[in-house]
């Protein structure tokens, strides 16, 4: 076959392409009208992250509709119209209609990417780093491949009619399982699993991962290379089929073909059900793009961490870093494109850090879901970062990956401190004392059997009663010696409770006569500077980490305030407080 | 040395399941000549064609397209005959010029396509989209196609059907300059008036045999060998014919004797004897005509069916 054949060819497909009307319906203004009503529906404005997800989606709805209908249908009625037949009697094989196919689709729908991206930047102030080339790459192999699925349809189909109810049984499971257009998080586990078979699912895991976790093409390469694959198959398969003339009926079987082509994603469907590295992808994804959506608090009473205090403030979280800090009022949360959280009444301050958690069980027994449990229940109770020793499992620094990369939900895991480090609480249940397991924060996450059955655990050791007497004498020390130890809830003593010990301890030290304001640098930028991070964390100041709390009242007046939990961020990911807890109570029953 | 022929076919058949569309056909054809393939829808015309076309493959015989088998050779076959489909189309919206240029680029030879959209009369056309085309500009575009890679072997598929017979008139005289310019044309029709117009020599095919072949004269006249002379009367013509006539002339009364068929080799003696008769009778002629039969007759003799169904 002659070049000229396929480049005069691909030329005039691409003309009667453009001339096309609802090519360019499909490709440009629907998904326009899907970017702006999502868009403005998902709040892209103040989130980075909702902003990636519409560009995922329109990209999917691109994707699918230039692969099924532009393609496919297409192929179908001009082999209906009788306008393949002509071009049979001359001299070409069916190559250069098929390569024209897909190099059309592709040319066509590459420069709605670039329009999009452009439309998410100056509409929407979507100011993402964004690797364009490995977008691109992922979007045309994507085109590509779903062209030739497409392609695949018309050689499999024998009218308008059957191609119609084909395209639409693959677009409609592809377009609503793949994650963009309803997330995969929130589907049961047995769809998310089902939706790792479907083509559309890695075309959405590859974009989100390029736009929301700045990945590469390469990351990427096992979707790539099962789209390629399908994309190989297809053509072969096109070409096996292909029919010029709509009196060539084909065989009902040989609709199977179709099935061919989704092997590769049998095998990359299957692997996942093994390897699962999509599903902790998906949570990536999901937890990134929370922690891009962008906060504006106002009113608020700002503890900054090393000592002083705003009064009445505001704050700017964006990118999940604190960008700007505000005394007096904030401005308009729209002028600045972030979501308001108000606080009147209420303190911001740092979240906190405990200096000393083991994330072993009792018996030293660990498992990966409890450490996930754990660091849950530290979120929730307005902690902000552990500091975890090394251990010879090597837990800590797993725990460290997976919170860093977002696939689990928590609080920073920093080195264990060489400072001193003290437990009013541990010492207060070695004591016999279990007033912690009686704190709101307990009774808000745990489940009251749970609590019970710690208590029963614990009330059959012997008491050592005079512990928490000689801790809080040498808190009492330490402070008169000019320098107070890094606060931890004890969740390495007795109980094992993970989560609320810190509030808790913090109690104790002002009931043991710390003033509230010393404590609570102690639990912030004290712990920080102690663990190495007071670069990002313990205080607030622009360019920090955004993870921070919010409560109910002043806690440097009352302590107790640290209990009224309004907020907590975590990396500027606002923790969906209720929901955990509620979950946390479910699965322990 | 005579030419060797454009097109060879011996004993060609086509088996469909169980269902034999062509059951043996063979024909010649020779550089130059226009050739007509006649026959009822149904009849293996298109079956045949396809095969010499390269786009299907025969169960048995011998085919020969300018040199070359069809479905060996199909790409050299392809490159170097031209066609123009029955039913066909083409995209809406692709220009007269866009076409020609892109179909001149799936060949190894091309015309210069200004040249022959002038010639076919549809240059001031180039720039109209398909759609818009009435059915005859349609039709001569279609010519334009199987021209542009400039053929030794033209293939037209009843080119004029659907047509109104103004339009028609104007393809068959593009269609004659074909013959000019010393291209071989295998066209099919189920017009009669098209192969008496166009065609040196005609097949009629029937239930995938050739029924006859030849020139349309020579087809009539293996047929009847005669022509007909036809006469209507005011009155009553006498019982006894004229002496001469006896047996070379086969003659039928009919509507009360006021109206006389007879059929010989020579109308015209037959027609003088014929008026000299009548008026020796003072027998007023209120009609006459000779009739050469038509190939219609002639495949109505062969086949027992009519052509238009």
């Amino acid at each position: 076959m002659r070049l000229r054949a396929y480049a005069a060819y691909i030329k005039i497909t691409l003309k009667l392409t453009l001339r096309d009307r609802v090519v360019l319906f499909f490709n440009f203004l629907m998904p326009l009208l899907f970017f702006i009503a999502f868009g403005e529906g998902m709040g892209a404005e103040t989130s980075p992250g909702a902003m990636s997800q519409v560009l995922s989606l329109v990209l999917m709805f691109g994707v699918l509709g230039t692969g099924f209908f532009g393609g496919g249908i297409r192929a179908t009625m001009d082999r209906e119209a009788g306008i393949l037949r002509r071009f049979k009697v001359a001299p070409i094989t069916p190559a250069p209609l098929l390569a024209a196919s897909m190099i059309t689709g592709w040319a066509v729908f590459l420069p709605s990417v670039v329009f999009f991206v452009l439309l998410a930047r100056w509409r929407y102030g979507w100011d993402q780093p964004l690797n364009f080339t490995s977008l691109l790459i992922v979007v045309s192999v994507g085109v590509l491949a779903f062209r030739s699925m497409g392609l695949i349809i018309a050689s499999v189909t024998n009218s308008m009619q059957e191609s119609q109810i084909i395209a639409q049984l693959l677009y409609m499971p592809m377009l609503l399982l793949s994650g963009a257009a309803v997330p995969l998080h929130i589907l049961p586990d047995w769809l998310q699993r089902v939706a790792q078979f479907l083509p559309a699912t890695h075309f959405y895991l590859g974009t989100q991962g390029i736009l929301v976790r700045h990945e590469t093409a390469w990351d990427n390469r096992a979707a790539l290379g099962a789209m390629l694959l399908a994309m190989a198959a297809g053509f072969w398969v096109s070409m096996k089929l292909f029919r010029w003339e709509k009196d060539e009926k084909v065989k009902p079987a040989a609709k199977l073909w179709l099935a061919g082509v989704m092997v590769p994603f049998l095998l990359i469907g299957a692997w996942q059900m093994i390897d699962r590295r999509n599903e902790a992808k998906v949570r990536m994804i999901e937890r990134q793009s929370r922690r891009s959506q962008s906060w504006l608090i106002r009113d608020v009473r700002i503890f900054t961490g090393d000592g002083s205090v705003i009064e009445r403030g505001g704050l700017l979280i964006r990118n999940s870093r604190i960008e700007q800090i505000y005394a007096g009022a904030a401005p308009d949360p729209k002028d600045v494109r972030a979501e308001a959280v108000e606080a009147g009444g209420r303190t911001l301050l740092p979240a906190l850090i405990d200096s000393g958690v083991a994330l072993s069980q009792p018996g030293g027994r660990v498992s990966q879901k409890a450490i996930e449990e754990a660091l849950k229940a530290y979120a929730y109770c307005g902690v902000g970062a552990l500091a975890v020793p090394q251990d010879p499992q090597g837990m800590a620094d797993l725990a460290r990956r997976k919170v860093d990369s977002g696939e689990w939900l928590g609080p920073e895991i920093l080195p264990a401190p060489p400072a001193p480090v003290l437990s009013l609480t541990a010492a207060q249940t070695t004591a016999g004392d279990l007033s912690l397991l009686r704190d709101d924060l307990s009774q808000q996450f745990f489940p009251a059997p749970y609590l019970q059955s710690l208590a029963s655990l614990a009330s059959a050791r012997k008491p050592a009663p005079e512990a928490l007497q000689q801790a809080i004498g040498a808190l009492r020390l330490a402070r008169e010696q000019g320098g107070l130890p890094s606060p931890s809830g004890g969740a390495g003593g007795w109980l094992q409770l993970h989560g609320p010990g810190l509030v808790h301890e913090l109690g104790l030290w002002v009931e043991a006569g710390i003033p509230p304001g010393d404590a609570l640098m102690a639990a912030t930028a004290a712990a920080a500077d102690r663990a190495g991070a007071g670069n990002r964390l313990g205080r607030i100041r622009p360019g920090l980490d955004a993870t921070l709390l919010i409560v109910d009242g002043n806690p440097l007046e009352d302590i107790r305030a640290l209990g009224r939990i309004h907020s907590v961020f975590v990396r500027g990911e606002r923790i969906v407080r209720g929901e955990l807890a509620s979950e946390n109570k479910k699965a322990e029953k | 040395m005579s030419a060797p022929p454009a097109i060879a076919v011996s004993g060609l058949r086509k088996l469909y399941g169980d269902f034999e569309a062509v059951r043996g056909i063979g024909f010649e054809v020779a550089q130059g000549e226009i050739f007509g393939l006649l026959g009822p829808n149904g009849a293996g015309k298109t079956t045949t064609v396809e095969i010499l076309e390269g786009l299907r493959q025969r169960t048995a015989g011998e085919v020969s397209v300018l040199g070359y088998d069809p479905e060996k050779e199909t790409a050299a076959v392809k490159d170097r005959i031209g066609v123009a489909l029955q039913a066909t189309n083409l995209p809406e919206k692709i220009r007269v010029l866009e076409a020609a240029e892109l179909f001149a680029a799936f060949y190894t030879r091309s015309v210069a396509v200004e040249d022959l959209l002038r010639k076919l009369q549809i240059w001031d056309k180039r720039n109209a989209f398909y759609s818009t085309l009435s059915g005859g500009q349609k039709q001569r575009l279609a010519l334009a196609l199987a021209l542009v890679n400039d053929p030794e072997l033209v293939f037209l598929d009843e080119p004029t059907t659907g047509l109104d017979p103004q339009v028609r008139l104007e393809i068959h005289t593009l269609i004659s300059r074909l013959k000019e310019q010393k291209k071989t044309v295998l066209l099919t029709t189920h017009y009669i008036e098209e192969a008496e117009r166009l065609c040196d020599r005609v097949a009629i095919i029937d239930e995938g045999r050739i029924a006859a072949m030849g020139s349309p004269r020579e087809l009539q006249e293996r047929v009847l060998g005669h022509a007909r002379v036809e006469v209507t009367t005011l009155q009553p013509m006498p019982e006894h014919l004229p002496e001469s006539w006896q047996g070379g002339v086969g003659a039928v009364f009919s509507d009360g004797r006021r109206k006389l068929a007879a059929s010989s080799a020579k109308p015209a003696r037959i027609v003088v004897e014929l008026v000299k008769w009548l008026e020796s009778h003072g027998v007023e002629i209120e009609d006459l005509h000779i009739r050469r039969p038509t190939l219609e007759d002639v495949f109505l003799e062969l086949t027992g069916k009519s052509l238009r169904d």
